[in-house]
């Protein structure tokens, strides 16, 4: 691999723990991860492994208890929570499990949600709304409501919501965990489609084997720290890590 | 501004429960409405200013008991003192004594009466004519409205304080003082029954200015201190005020009400919203996951609250401004109807609404929206189901 690619990611030494009553629970402990720009990256690991943990942090609505969180040139585990916030709506897209689309409203609206909070003109926030409903293939669902559409198109919904702003990071956590085969191999398809076309970098959290195999690199984390970490091109490395993630079971 | 779609889409998310509460605001702010009204025109003065100048005098121990008419060119003496008319209470009935047939009835001296209550102006036959007429009577235009009397009718008022019966002939109607009243030569009064003559239930007084108002009242109770009939001299307003007080101390009963009604709809209002809050604790998480910052979600659900309070409160409003004009037709021509004529929709009453409205609003929104901007994005995430 060529040492030239700046890491969009980086994790450095982070230590997340959790004090309930006088017991303290270590959830990453010493952890540290570079992931680069332009790279698709699954995250793997046991239930309670940290996963879900690791991915807030990076994506800068949780903090670490020590260490530091990178992306880009900002520090995120710096930040205010204001600034935090305004960093988040222009960085970062966020792909949830049960989609969290707001169900008063229609898609359109839920995909202009995060365009509110910019400057844009309605005639501007209509275009990019139009442009992210377009890539998700859903421009005759614009006027539905999220209980009239299936999981798969809520859940393409909630990809063209996270897209809308034009970050340069996607995270999702377990995004084809609630969906059917079917649909969630198109949602991975779609997936691809952003790492490659749109030269989004994206971090997935995931059980799914196939979901696993679209990735170019494989990070196995174990009760807070990194046990695997397979990097290579194409689906043959993922499907052979996915094959080492079902056997270590 | 961008986002009042989505806070008016929340208000209504729960259509039934959202109906249920701008109900449960609407309605008692009507009542608090009127409450507010009747209030108003207790502290309101109905002569529009005038009465300012006007006394009343009486005898210092109770309504019931007389005054001698030897006061009379003593009071009129006085500096300050305009004129002094003299009104006597002569109860009676009219048909029957059903609550419904209740006005007010006063046996007064016609030359001076409309020189002390200058605000009233005739509308229907004449001064003149009333005057000239021993037996004439001068009638409230809003008693005509409500008995449909005629000029020139003839209404025969029977005594119950005062024995005997006596028929007068309408001969003037007024508008302006206190409507709901009728009044007649007390001269028919003391013929019909000598044993009145030379005596006052209370005398009025129309001074020339504010500071005759201020001094007089002392003067004058100075001046019969120690004469065996004593008296107690108060200004218009203070002797209405004494009136109502009569009735116990309503305005206090009125203000604790409307307050327990204003806490009881701030309860509902907070019930509403909490649960609505609850309900969205991942939503608001997902909001603050997009880069809503914690001022936006205070400001969304607060927006809701307050919204949801203002349909409530503004229906409220409108029902009462609507229903007002029926309302006071009906006060008027109940027995309290010399005290309706005051009656009017005070802007003061409204702001008052608009004011309860809004603070019931930010007041029952304020704890959902401080908890739901302060819980962590990760906790929110994490309550799912
Ligand atoms: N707010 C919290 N308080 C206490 N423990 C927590 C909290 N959030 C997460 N945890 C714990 O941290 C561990 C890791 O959680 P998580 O990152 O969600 O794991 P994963 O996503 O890999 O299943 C779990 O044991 C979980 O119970
Ligand atoms: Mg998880």
């Amino acid at each position: 691999m060529e040492n030239a690619i700046q890491p969009l990611i980086q994790v450095q030494s982070v230590v997340k723990q959790y004090t309930r009553d006088t017991q303290v629970l270590t959830v990453l402990d010493g952890l540290s991860l570079s992931i680069d720009a332009g790279d698709f990256v699954a995250l793997m690991g046991p239930s309670g492994s940290g996963k879900t943990t690791l991915l807030n942090l990076i994506a800068g609505i949780d903090r670490p208890t020590s260490g530091r969180v990178l992306v880009g040139p900002d520090e995120v585990s710096a930040m205010s929570e204001g600034a935090l916030a305004k960093w988040r709506s222009r960085n970062i897209g966020f792909i949830f499990q049960l989609y969290n689309l707001v169900p008063v409203l229609t898609a359109y609206e839920n995909v202009e949600l995060p365009l509110l909070l910019t400057n844009l003109s309605k005639a501007a926030r209509r275009k990019q709304v139009e442009l992210a409903l377009s890539v998700v293939n859903l421009t005759d669902r614009t006027d539905h409501y999220p209980r009239q559409l299936s999981g798969g198109q809520e859940q393409r919904v909630a990809i063209a919501r996270a897209i809308a702003t034009d970050p340069k990071l996607l995270v999702a956590d377990e995004p084809t965990g609630d969906l059917d085969a079917r649909s969630g191999e198109e949602i991975l398809i779609l997936l691809e489609r952003l790492n490659d076309e749109f030269k989004k970098t994206i971090l997935i959290v995931t059980h799914d084997p196939k979901a696993a195999a679209c990735a170019h690199r494989l990070v196995h984390l174990d009760k807070g720290v990194l046990k695997e970490d397979v990097r290579g091109a194409g689906k043959t490395v993922g499907i052979a890590a996915a094959a080492t993630v079902s056997a270590g079971k | 501004m961008r986002f009042l779609p989505l806070v008016l889409k929340n208000v209504f998310r729960k259509k039934t429960r959202s109906i249920l509460t701008i109900g449960s605001i609407l309605l008692p702010l009507f009542v608090i409405c009127i409450m507010g009204t009747l209030l108003a025109t207790l502290d309101s003065d109905p002569s529009g200013g005038k009465g300012m100048f006007r006394l009343t005098v009486r005898h210092s121990i109770s309504i019931t008991n007389w005054l001698p008419e030897a006061y009379l060119p003593k009071l009129r003496q006085m500096p300050g003192v305009k004129e002094v008319t003299i009104m006597n209470w002569f109860g009676g009935k009219y048909v029957d004594s059903s609550a419904k047939n209740f006005f007010a009835r006063f046996a007064i001296d016609p030359e001076s009466f409309l020189r002390v209550f200058d605000e009233a102006t005739v509308v229907e036959g004449s001064a003149a004519d009333w005057m000239g007429d021993r037996s004439g009577l001068l009638v409230g235009k809003v008693l005509m409205t409500k008995y449909g009397w005629r000029l020139g009718q003839q209404i025969t008022l029977m005594g119950d304080i005062y024995p005997g019966n006596y028929t007068f002939t309408i001969r003037a109607v007024f508008k302006g003082a206190d409507e709901s009243g009728v009044y007649f030569d007390r001269r028919v009064h003391e013929e019909a029954l000598p044993r009145v003559k030379g005596y006052v239930g209370m005398y009025w007084i129309k001074t020339d200015s504010v500071a005759a108002v201020e001094r007089l009242p002392k003067q004058i109770d100075a001046m019969f201190e120690n004469s065996p009939f004593p008296t107690k001299t108060e200004t218009e307003k203070e002797f209405q005020n004494s009136w109502v007080s009569m009735l116990g101390n309503v305005k206090l009963l009125i203000t604790s009400i409307a307050t327990i009604i204003v806490l009881v709809i701030l309860l509902i209002a907070a019930n509403t919203m909490a649960m609505s809050a609850r309900e969205r604790v991942t939503e608001i998480a997902v909001l603050r996951t997009l880069g809503f910052g914690k001022p936006t979600i205070l400001g969304l659900v607060l927006g809701e609250s307050v919204l949801l309070s203002l349909f409530g409160g503004l229906l409220g409003l409108g029902l009462f401004v609507l229903s007002f004009p029926g309302f006071r037709a009906w006060m008027l021509n109940s027995p309290m109807g010399a005290f309706a004529t005051g009656m009017r929709i005070f802007p003061g009453i409204l702001a008052l609404g608009f004011f309860i409205t809004v603070l019931v609003g930010l007041l029952s929104g304020l704890v959902p929206a401080i908890r739901s901007a302060g819980r962590s994005i990760p906790d929110g995430l994490r309550q799912v189901g």
